[in-house]
């Protein structure tokens, strides 16, 4: 008898997600498969992409070999944004650490300035985190999205703590929400739940925190292939958006990856692989390399 | 037939046999009467359980390491003076559990014994000693079964052992363990997993009889929301011919439910059980509210703490 291989079909449809505006726009999921299942019905509407990231403040514990692709530009970062789109990049992913209340506590309205010249300065939709801490947040998310008004920035983290008053800014000022949950999928959730309640949904993406290989990698790899399933297979509308997969730092900051380049490009590699098998639509990387050696690999499918 | 006492003249709907949860030490006023023997807390919430309906009231004085021998007979017999209802022992202590027993009017309840070794040997044969019901939970020295297959395999184990020691299943009353539907991963599928264990018990070892913990599928969650995912698991496990639960019987629309007052809550979400379509717009807001319980704890709709909202 002759074997033919079973083809599923799926209810659920990742929403689509555009970040940027006008010629620099960019989409982001709408799979209505599980990730790599290219031999069941559906399709993947858009390739996985890829951001490099930018910090605002010139990284003190940056590894010589993690600095050298940028070094003439590390403590410039709209020139640091501009030179990231030597390597190809679909987007750039900008880090708010001096606004780290824990650190130089730089002011918002600074911030917020800052992001519009970078926004303005590159090809490519700008993504942007802060630096975390809730309250802080609470004051430069809003600023950032005020001041850069309908460039459709990709802004984040919004959390639980802060989701109404940074997910009203994003909203009312035409951009897009990073929703984010500590590596737990009930929070994940509820995060959504939440934030739908006043959000359009198809402007939603979600960070489920990326750890690195051997420091926790496995749990986000399990996290991110279960709001896959549950969003294609059961149609959980409230699962159904796109995965940002933020890893550059946790890599980085591994023992490993300070020791050498190689392992340093390894270990971020495989960890971008690692959760892009798993689902994840957006990676952003710190090492321009890496990048290319990820690109490399799934392309060469 | 084993069901008979609680049967009411619906077919479908069985009276779950209640045991009282409020007695209990990790309660603050329960373990300060205790110590202090202020009887009158201790009996003003087995009066409240009784009234309120309750089978059985259910002793738990954790592990008891202080005085266990005295604290037990003291609880035994300040309880039996204002509550005429069988009592379940409930500690880890085989002393404290020993003199409890000895010291039951009624013919209690031993709660509980499990598959492992201490519980075996220390615990298992005080229900034949003293003749009384005993809860066995699936638990065994390699911990707790995952799954279906599993807690079915380990409680065939210990319920043999059991029966060797001249406990007949009549009298053996068995604990799957529920845990919290709102552990991150596995919570749901730990539900779906009793569920199914309540219902295959009868047919892989006739005569026993189920009991849960209900309460505990609700741990962690924000506390207004607590009943109505006790409530809906317990209609849901009644569906599959629970026996019986430790449960809150001063929750008066769970206590309603056991008894078969709430007819249209059960079609609802045996219906959603069985997967028929339920128009939303045809429910009022409580009903959709035991609908959309009823789908987190079947595992069909993802669970988070905004589980009404979506």
């Amino acid at each position: 008898m002759e074997y033919k291989a079973p083809v599923e079909a799926y209810t659920g449809v990742v929403r689509e997600v555009i970040i940027g505006e006008g010629r620099k726009s960019l989409k982001v999921g709408g799979e209505n498969i599980l990730p790599l299942h290219f031999f069941d019905q559906g399709s993947n509407a858009n390739p996985a992409r890829f951001a490099l990231e930018v910090l605002d403040l010139e990284p003190q514990d940056w590894p010589e070999h993690l600095i050298k692709p940028f070094k003439d530009v590390i403590s410039e970062p709209i020139k640091w944004a501009k030179k990231c789109q030597d390597f190809v990049v679909d987007a750039v992913s900008l880090y708010l650490v001096s606004t780290d209340p824990a650190g130089k506590d730089a002011p918002a309205d600074k911030a917020a300035v800052l992001v519009k010249e970078i926004a303005e300065a590159i090809d490519v939709p700008l993504i942007v985190y802060g630096s975390g801490d809730e309250n802080k947040d609470a004051e430069v998310l809003p600023r950032v999205a005020e001041v850069c008004h309908e460039m459709n920035i990709l802004i984040g983290p919004v959390l639980k703590e802060n989701y109404e008053v940074v997910g009203r800014a994003i909203l009312e000022h035409g951009h897009t929400a990073i929703a984010q949950s500590p590596l737990d999928i009930n929070l994940l959730k509820e995060l959504n739940v939440k934030l739908s309640k006043f959000f359009p949904s198809d402007r939603i993406v979600i960070d489920p925190l990326s750890s690195a290989l051997g420091y926790g990698m496995e749990y986000s790899f399990s996290l991110i292939e279960r709001v896959k399933q549950i969003g294609v297979i059961t149609k959980d509308s409230m699962t159904m958006m796109p995965i940002i997969a933020n890893l550059g730092d946790e890599c980085w900051k591994t023992k490993q990856a300070k020791e050498s380049n190689e392992q340093g490009l390894l270990w971020e590699g495989i960890t971008a692989l690692s959760l892009l098998l798993a689902g994840a639509n957006i990676i952003v990387l710190r090492h321009p390399e890496t990048l290319k050696l990820v690109r490399e690999t799934v392309e060469a499918r | 037939m084993v069901y008979s006492r609680y049967q009411t003249d619906k077919p479908e709907v069985i009276n779950t046999v209640i045991i009282g949860e409020n007695i209990h030490v990790i309660a603050q006023a329960v373990s300060t009467a205790i110590r202090e023997r202020d009887a009158k807390v201790i009996q003003n919430l087995a009066k409240a359980q009784a009234e309120a309906g309750a089978d059985y009231i259910d002793l738990n004085v954790g592990p008891m390491k202080k005085d266990p021998e005295e604290n037990i007979q003291w609880l035994v017999s300040i309880v039996q003076e204002v509550a005429d209802l069988p009592l379940s022992i409930d500690t880890m202590n085989p002393v404290a559990m020993e003199a409890g027993l000895k010291a039951c009017q009624k013919r209690p309840l031993l709660n509980s014994a499990s598959g492992k070794t201490d519980s075996k040997e220390q615990i298992l044969p005080l229900a034949r000693k003293y003749n009384c019901d005993v809860v066995i939970s699936v638990m065994t020295d390699k911990g707790m079964p995952p799954d279906v297959d599993s807690k079915i395999e380990s409680i065939i184990d210990t319920v043999t052992y059991a029966n060797e020691l001249g406990i007949p299943n009549d009298d053996i009353w068995v604990d799957p363990i529920i845990l919290p539907v709102s552990t991150a991963g596995e919570g749901q599928r730990f539900a779906v997993a009793c569920l199914e264990f309540v219902k295959i018990l009868e047919d892989v070892l006739p005569g026993v009889k189920s009991t849960v913990g209900l309460s505990n599928i609700s741990n962690g969650v924000p506390g207004e929301l607590r009943p109505l995912l006790n409530r809906t698991y317990l209609v849901m496990l009644g569906k599959n011919k629970l026996y019986s639960a430790i449960a809150d019987p001063l929750d008066k629309e769970l206590m309603s439910l056991t008894k078969g007052e709430m007819p249209e809550i059960d079609e609802l979400v045996y219906k959603t059980m069985d997967g028929e379509d339920i128009d939303p717009s045809t429910q009022s807001q409580r009903e959709l509210e035991y609908v959309k319980t009823a789908k987190v704890l079947m595992g069909e709709t993802l669970y988070s703490d905004a589980w009404l909202d979506s």
